[in-house]
């Protein structure tokens, strides 16, 4: 294995307007010399090899879309070095494209009227692929999904799902030795989740892809990454692997219960029935923390159902700023 | 091999062009209206002059040049400051950006397309129309020729104008008001709405060293000048070549330093 990006102590530096408020302000702004300087990312060291899957987590605005944009050559870092494949990325952002592929969950790439096999007959002549490589290219995608149907499909006809799957190939086509996944997974439900999953694990494998992968969603994580960096305010707060993590704060899942009767009350009272668990309440739900080394939910919630009216439940998985949050409270490394 | 990266945007260009028929028919049906309103406000012009010719263009001569202009309008006229504009405050300049080809090329290729069909399906029946018409007042000879390789260089300077003013939405983040002004200083300054013929003397002598008359003076008066002489052909060729590669280059500096500076709002 051999480190295909390398990051020393990168900084990137904003300079914003201090906005006043008002319509005098906004006047008084028109003239302003008074700018305020935001670090979005501080200090950030990372290597990552040829071939990994690395997931880059970190709240809304923790900076890791400026991390990737400075990886991928649109920003250029206040301070620090950048190699990605031995290219500084802004400087060569040409050179950088040809080697890296990119997906952005909320934007397409593709040909808004065109048919998905002419988005890729475009992509295959920006980045010149040869025919024998498109070809064996289009063949490995046969075999990992069913793709006959989007092809001869116009993008903006496609589904929410098809349309990242279209994307997530078209950003593989040309055989790139990175590729960079901005919340390929938001918006998109359980089983199309799942087929994304094992599709980018599979390009992996067979590519040998080194993948970035920013998300919310823990179960990307847990489906994907053997390793995990997670950002904060612009600084390292973990990098290591999932594992490691995971023996730490447990296996954790949040049951959440709506039941008759005021919830911060039944709150007090499932406390009771449950001790030793962390229970809270707010206007719609009431949350029970479930370490699942230690308990099943299905017994939790057989315990609970014999003495409560239980109208509603969800499971949601331990969040990002949950585990961030952990991560303050405790600290890991 | 290098020009089929180019050229496949082009032919994407002109199979989403033809994608939208609907919105041929409602084009041709506002330059229709447009080109009456041309029409009864210099024929006014005319009937209030009192003389067959003004600025030694007939009445037939002016109308010509207008509806010729009108059609190299559409087809010139590709809306880069909207979209350099929008996709900044979308955001989607970022995969614009990060295609293996310089930002500039990528937008005009992309765009390519919609000249070519553009100049089948409104500039060419027009001018057909106009030359059966007038009964052969637009003279068809070596013109013509002198008239493709005009026009190709006024879709050079005005993309590279388009580009700039496109890169100034970087620093600004609006597009509305300066893409307003660039229409109207564009227009009036190439003689696209007003031959330049029309211009008092001080303006004319200032507009012929500004970049603008290259995108439609040049190419409409080698167009509509049967026979001009080698020193006129040479000048006006000679000028729209300079400004090309003039524009062309500040575009592209402009673009790379700005780019620098500004990718700070995260884009």
């Amino acid at each position: 294995m051999s480190a295909i990006i390398e990051i020393k102590n990168v900084s990137k530096e904003f300079r914003v307007l201090n906005r006043r408020e008002g319509l005098k302000g906004s006047l008084k702004d028109l003239f302003s010399r008074d700018y305020k300087t935001v670090r979005a990312v501080d200090n950030i060291s990372m290597t990552i090899q040829q071939g990994e899957i690395v997931g880059y987590l970190g709240p809304n605005g923790a900076g890791k879309s400026t991390t990737i944009k400075m990886m991928t050559g649109v920003l250029e870092p206040t301070s620090g070095e950048i190699l990605v494949g031995g290219n500084v990325p802004y400087k060569n952002r040409t050179k950088n494209a040809q080697e890296i592929g990119v997906v952005f969950g909320q934007r397409s790439q593709l040909w808004w009227a065109l048919p998905l096999v002419e988005s890729f007959r475009i992509l295959k002549d920006i980045y010149q692929i040869p025919d024998e490589k498109y070809e064996s290219i289009l063949k490995l995608y046969r075999s990992l999904v069913d793709i006959e149907p989007l092809l001869h499909k116009p993008v903006r006809q496609m589904s929410l799902g098809q349309r990242t799957l279209s994307d997530i190939l078209a950003a593989f086509l040309h055989d790139p030795k990175t590729v960079f996944l901005d919340e390929p997974t938001i918006g998109l439900d359980v089983a199309m989740k799942s087929r994304i999953r094992t599709l980018i694990h599979a390009l992996n494998k067979e590519r040998n892809t080194t993948v970035i992968l920013t998300t919310h969603d823990m179960g990307d994580v847990d489906a994907l990454c053997r390793r995990i960096v997670i950002i904060d305010k612009g600084r390292m707060l973990y990098d290591n692997d999932i594992g490691h993590l995971k023996s730490f704060f447990g296996s954790y899942r949040t049951l959440k219960l709506r039941m008759d009767g005021g919830l911060k009350e039944q709150a007090k009272l499932v406390q009771k029935e449950l001790p030793g668990f962390s229970v809270s309440a707010d206007d719609e739900w009431i949350s029970v923390l479930v370490d699942e080394e230690k308990a099943k939910i299905m017994d939790v919630l057989g315990k609970l159902q014999h003495s409560f009216n239980i109208r509603d439940m969800q499971l949601e998985e331990i969040s990002t700023e949950d585990v961030i949050k952990k991560i303050y409270e405790e600290g890991v490394q | 091999m290098k020009l089929k990266k180019y050229l496949t945007l082009t032919r994407a260009g002109i199979i989403e062009a033809l994608q939208f028929r609907l919105s041929f028919v409602v084009m041709v049906i506002g330059n229709l209206l447009y080109l009456i309103v041309v029409y009864f406000l210099w024929k006014a012009i005319y009937a209030s002059a009192g003389t067959d010719v003004v600025n030694g263009m007939t009445f037939t001569d002016t109308l010509i040049y207008l509806v010729l202009a009108t059609a190299l309008f559409n087809f010139m006229e590709m809306y880069t400051v909207w979209e350099i504009g929008r996709n900044i405050q979308s955001g989607k300049i970022v995969l614009d950006l990060l295609k293996p080809m310089e930002y500039r090329k990528y937008l005009f290729w992309s765009y390519s397309g919609s000249f070519v069909t553009q100049f089948f399906l409104t500039f060419l029946p027009t001018f057909v129309a106009v030359a059966v018409v007038t009964h052969g007042a637009v003279p068809m000879g070596i013109n013509l020729l002198y008239f493709v390789i005009s026009v190709v260089m006024a879709v050079s300077v005005n993309y590279s104008i388009d580009f700039i003013v496109g890169t100034i939405c970087l620093y600004t983040e609006s597009i509305w008001g300066i893409n307003i002004m660039k229409q109207v200083v564009v227009l009036l300054l190439s003689g696209a709405t007003i031959p330049i013929a029309f211009f008092p003397d001080t303006l004319r002598t200032v507009v012929n060293f500004l970049p603008f008359q290259s995108i439609y003076n040049a190419p409409l008066s080698l167009l509509l000048n049967g026979s001009p002489d080698t020193e006129t052909l040479l000048t006006t060729l000679g000028t729209q070549l300079i400004w090309c590669i003039v524009m062309m280059a500040i575009s592209k500096v402009f673009w790379k330093v700005s780019l620098r500076q500004i990718t700070v709002n995260g884009g």
